[in-house]
């Protein structure tokens, strides 16, 4: 399933958490039409790399696919930060 | 046919059992093997298929100034994969150098042998992988913990 949501918070010394809720489905509306655009580009740049074009889009999309339940945290005492994706 | 349930249709033939009793007592003799069987199919089933790869780490200054560091990753099996595939896309001859450098840091690694035939059965070995590395010198405690689940 494709990311819907990606919670970051941070923590800084304070003790304060901030938690950002960002829409991924919102970021994928608006790169589709950019990616749709650029396709021819993106086409050239992959054969001048010597790449096949449908393979790279078909492991980006299961790249993207696969951040689904993703978790990194790191705690510290003076600072935290925590990027989950669902 | 096994021993027991011959034995107990052979005792309702010669009349020492009823029918009711010889069908409970084929059922007492079969439930724990198909229970243990039950298990078995769905503990293999949950061992084949991991969901995640976890990387704990835990750091500890024992002078106190810096506190516990903790890290905590959780990569689902199908980034791995994904990540395997896009290996697979890198160009020769930034892949000959990638292995230079892997070469040059003293680690007998070939990235080229990675190869999307070979992922399944890499994600298969991953499965029973579990790796704890404990450090301690004299200021920090360091404990690294690598598992599937």
């Amino acid at each position: 399933m494709i990311p819907f949501v990606a919670v970051v918070s941070l923590r800084g010394r304070e003790s304060r958490t901030l938690r950002v809720w960002i829409p991924l489905i919102l970021l994928w509306l608006l790169l589709v039409p950019l990616v749709v655009l650029l396709s021819p580009l993106i086409f050239i740049g992959c054969l001048a790399c010597g790449l096949n074009p449908l393979r790279a889009f078909s492991v980006g999309w299961q790249i993207l696919l696969a951040l689904h339940d993703t978790e990194v945290e790191i705690e510290h005492r003076s600072a935290g930060v925590s990027i989950c994706v669902f | 046919m096994n021993e027991h349930r011959r034995q107990i249709l052979q005792m309702l033939s010669d009349g020492k059992v009823s029918a009711d009793e010889a069908e409970r007592l084929i059922s007492a003799v079969e439930e724990p093997s198909a229970g243990r069987s039950s298990e078995n199919v769905s503990d293999s089933a949950a061992k084949a298929r991991p969901k995640y790869l976890r990387v704990q780490v835990d750091s500890e200054n024992d002078d106190g100034h810096e506190g516990p560091t903790k890290v905590n990753v959780r990569v689902p099996m199908q980034l791995l994969r994904a990540g395997v595939k896009l290996a697979g896309l890198i160009p020769q001859q930034a892949l000959r150098r990638a292995n230079d450098a892997i070469h040059e840091k003293g680690i007998p690694f070939d990235l080229s042998q990675i190869k999307p035939e070979n992922l399944e059965e890499l994600i298969e070995q991953l499965n029973d992988l579990s790796v704890d590395v404990d450090q301690k010198d004299h200021a920090t405690k360091v404990k690294v913990r690598v598992f599937c689940e």
